[in-house]
């Protein structure tokens, strides 16, 4: 074989063309370097530092030359941000302007740059030494530039993942809305699994609504209960229809029989009354003042039968036995004027007469009302037990961050490729993203779809890892057996109160340690008669017309079970010195602007004229020393109180209502 | 036949370079989500910190300050000296005295006892909050 060999001479033009190529490579990389704009941006901060420090300072200042970079090999990040941002650990910097400026707020004292680097919040390409690659504004092909400070609260949600994140409002009502909104019924969402929502069970429909109100309510929820739950699924007249004969034929359990009662005797002036000693509004609201636990009863007339209200108020339980309302013990003289109250005072003025009771039903309807129910996923919130549970109807949310945004519908508008707007509109408005969608329009405002999207868009296949992931373990159930857990069942205590985090948020005192906290003749006649301990808090402990002996149950158990050892060996023998400086210290700390004695002081907080009655001292030293401990955002203010001087206090306080101090009925004011 | 293709690749190129530099400015697309969150900042006229101190301001001060900071708060008239009106006070403009106020409580400046410290509750950045929401309320008046 002949090899071709190249002529020196052409080879020797080939090196020297490479060799140049290389030159003048090499020496536009020297140059592009050595001119960067970051070190023009460190050469002004020389001179700026200058003017900010004194020489002694600027003496201790460490030198700024060169890149500098965080390395986080467990968050696999490499933040380069500080090579221009050079003022951003230095509170002397605190006005300067960027890049130099110092970070605003304590943010690097509870996140050291050192553990967290920049783009774990703040997003951006951390590796670039350029304004302009390190994304500090949205680019093409930059998947995550840097966020806006508006939505920065989505990365807090990355480690955050408690439904009550601190110092983030966004993030943290946006997960509100998601429970409050019942997102869990239908989609799987990382992060929320303690979390159940519940619609009404369905299987006693027919015996419940009046038709009218039922085709209505289908039609548009929110045309009936403007705070409705349930979203407009956008229904057709004829799915409507169907879905009407299908539910009215459900009559599983007929009401409780009310034949004997005598509406002609109802007294609604008796009902409006007990609808007030019952305290019904601290869980239901009329005319948009109430509490939200229950169903809002302005226009209740419009919708349920009246047999089925009876029955509903004499025994909740069996027609729904997770409801969280409770049974309260009352006559059925009582019931029936109550029924006959809420029925004639809270309804539209053209509410026809009550309809006559449903015997008929269309099999037609029944079928079509059945594929509808199944098909739009009703049973994902409504338990029905002909209807298999299906399960969640929507798809798992695990990683709808993760999506790619390119792939995603935008509907019409001209709008930026990323997962977040994807889910605020689709949250807004499902049904204008371009594809027939199954979600219901919940009719969120703007800013609250915004919030919710946030949220979501927190949730992503983490790239952190689980040291970093600060996630609380949802609450273990409370289930009380015996006696006692029948009382709780039937007074409906985890509606309002909690136990180790598990049951309602309505009510101030969670139950944990109560029988360390309250003195046990208190705690019999409060659940008798419970009065008002924090005058200026609206919702109140319902009146339950409880039997004595369940009082003395649900004590009994209080005083054994729910303890604090901590609380019960406190040493309550005081000194008459003890009671006279604490009496000091009450004027002196400013205790009277927010407590009421006697009739002097504010009604902020509990009124204190009984206190000695009603408070075991251990509780009270405890409770005024470190009240963070016991109630997060409380508004008890932390005094800083030495032992000596909540000691004092204590004893001043425990003097209160056991003497003559507390006559004059000091007691429950209002 | 080269002789016509070369301006026509060249007219693709320069349509290509163009098309790219243009792109970006031409379509300006929106971000529904941030348009959402600005518009309720702006109606609130507050920036994002002063937003967060409102909510804070709500839950612990409002009581007493009032709402709006005007010193009408619920329970304002059980309070000898009452509450003042935030809003025309000189001092919300001091921010090292509103600082001390939230943090160590009235007494601190001389002071009726009235106003408890918060700074042991509060985090440092929940009274960061806080002292820029004050502020702004004395800035809509002035």
């Amino acid at each position: 074989m002949e090899v071709k060999t190249p002529t020196p001479g052409r080879l020797h033009v080939a090196f020297a063309a490479l060799g140049l190529a290389f030159v003048l490579i090499f020496s536009w990389v020297l140059y592009h370097e050595g001119t960067a704009d970051w070190r023009a941006t460190q050469a002004r901060f020389r001179q700026l530092e200058a003017t900010v420090k004194n020489p002694h300072q600027l003496a201790q200042a460490a030198s700024v030359e060169g890149l500098r970079q965080i390395w986080l090999p467990d968050l696999g990040r490499v933040d380069r941000c500080g090579t221009c941002h050079l003022g951003i650990d230095d509170p002397a910097f605190g006005t300067a302007p960027q890049p130099y400026a110092s970070h605003p707020g304590t943010w690097l004292t509870t996140h050291p740059t050192d553990r967290f680097g920049c783009t774990v919040c703040h997003d951006g390409q951390g590796q670039a030494t350029d304004y302009r690659e390190a994304a500090h504004r949205p680019q093409p092909f930059v998947a995550r530039p840097m966020r806006p400070l508006e939505t920065i609260e989505a990365n807090c949600g990355a480690c955050h993942r408690s439904l009550d994140p601190p110092d983030a409002p966004r993030l943290a009502e946006g997960r509100r809305l998601i429970v409050d909104s019942g997102c869990v019924a239908c989609h799987e969402i990382p992060g929320f699994e303690g979390v159940t929502f519940r619609g009404p069970a369905l299987d006693s429909l027919g015996y419940k609504v009046r038709p009218s109100w039922l085709g209505g309510w289908l039609k548009d929820p929110k045309s009936y209960l403007p705070e409705s739950k349930m979203g407009n699924f956008r229904l057709t007249a004829a799915e409507i229809a169907g879905l009407q004969g299908f539910l009215l034929s459900q009559r599983a359990a007929a009401p409780l029989d009310s034949t004997g009662v005598d509406w002609k005797k109802a007294d609604t002036s008796n009902g409006r009354a007990l609808f007030g000693e019952l305290r019904c509004v601290s869980c239901h609201a009329v005319n948009g003042r109430g509490g939200t636990m229950g169903p809002e009863l302005t226009r209740i007339g419009d919708k349920v039968r009246r047999e089925w209200l009876f029955s509903f108020l004499k025994d909740p339980h069996r027609a729904q036995p997770d409801t969280p309302m409770l049974q309260y013990r009352l006559t059925d003289d009582q019931i029936r004027d109550l029924t006959a109250f809420l029925l004639d005072e809270y309804r539209s003025s053209d509410t026809g007469a009550e309809p006559p009771p449903i015997t008929y039903q269309d099999a037609r309807l029944v079928a079509d009302g059945r594929a509808v129910f199944a098909r739009r996923g009703c049973a994902s919130c409504h338990r029905l037990a002909s209807i298999p549970d299906s399960g969640r109807i929507g798809p798992s949310l695990a990683s709808i961050a993760d999506r790619d945004p390119d792939e995603l519908p935008y509907g019409s508008g001209e709008v930026r490729h990323t997962t977040e707007n994807y889910i605020f509109l689709k949250v807004l408005l499902p049904d204008t993203l371009g594809s027939p969608s199954m979600m219901p329009t919940f009719g969120f405002t703007p800013a609250d779809a915004a919030k919710i999207a946030l949220a979501l868009a927190s949730i992503r296949k983490s790239d952190l890892p689980a040291s970093y992931v600060l996630k609380p373990d949802p609450p273990k159930p409370f289930r009380p057996a015996g006696p006692f857990g029948e009382l709780v069942t039937r007074y409906g205590c985890l509606s309002c109160h909690s136990v180790g985090g598990y049951g309602g948020t309505l009510s101030t005192v969670p139950l944990d340690r109560i029988g360390s906290q309250l003195k046990p003749d208190y705690l019999t006649k409060y659940l008798l008669n419970p009065g008002a301990v924090r005058v200026s808090v609206e919702a109140r402990m319902p009146v339950f017309h409880m039997l004595p002996a369940e009082a003395k149950t649900i004590t009994d158990y209080f005083e054994s079970v729910f303890l604090d050892d901590d609380l019960e060996k406190y040493d309550a023998t005081f000194t008459p010195a003890d009671r006279r400086h604490g009496q000091e210290l009450y004027t002196q700390l400013g205790c009277q602007a927010c407590h009421q004695l006697g009739t002097q002081g504010g009604y902020v907080g509990p009124e204190l004229s009984g206190t000695g009655a009603r408070l075991k001292p251990g509780w009270i030293a405890a409770w005024l020393i470190k009240p963070e401990k016991y109630k997060l955002g409380t508004l008890q203010p932390d005094y800083g109180l030495s032992a000596a001087d909540a000691r004092a206090l204590t004893a001043y306080l425990t003097s209160l209502g056991s003497s003559d101090a507390a006559r004059g009925g000091g007691g429950h004011a209002r | 036949m080269t002789s016509r293709r070369y301006p026509l690749i060249g007219l693709l190129l320069a349509a290509a370079v163009s098309g790219c530099r243009a792109a970006p400015k031409a379509q300006a697309p929106g971000d529904p989500l941030l348009d959402a969150i600005r518009a309720e900042e702006r109606a609130g006229n507050l920036t994002y910190v002063e937003s967060q101190g409102k909510a804070l301001f709500a839950q612990y001060c409002a009581t007493c300050h009032g709402d709006e900071g005007k010193g009408d708060g619920q329970n304002a008239s059980n309070l000898t000296p009452p509450p003042p009106d935030l809003t025309t006070s000189g001092n919300v403009h001091d921010k090292g005295y509103v600082e001390k106020v939230i943090t160590q409580g009235s007494a601190a400046v001389g002071r009726s006892p009235l106003s408890p410290p918060w700074g042991r509750s509060l985090s440092a950045q929940q009274v960061d909050y806080l002292v820029a929401y004050c502020q702004a309320l004395g800035r809509s008046k002035s």
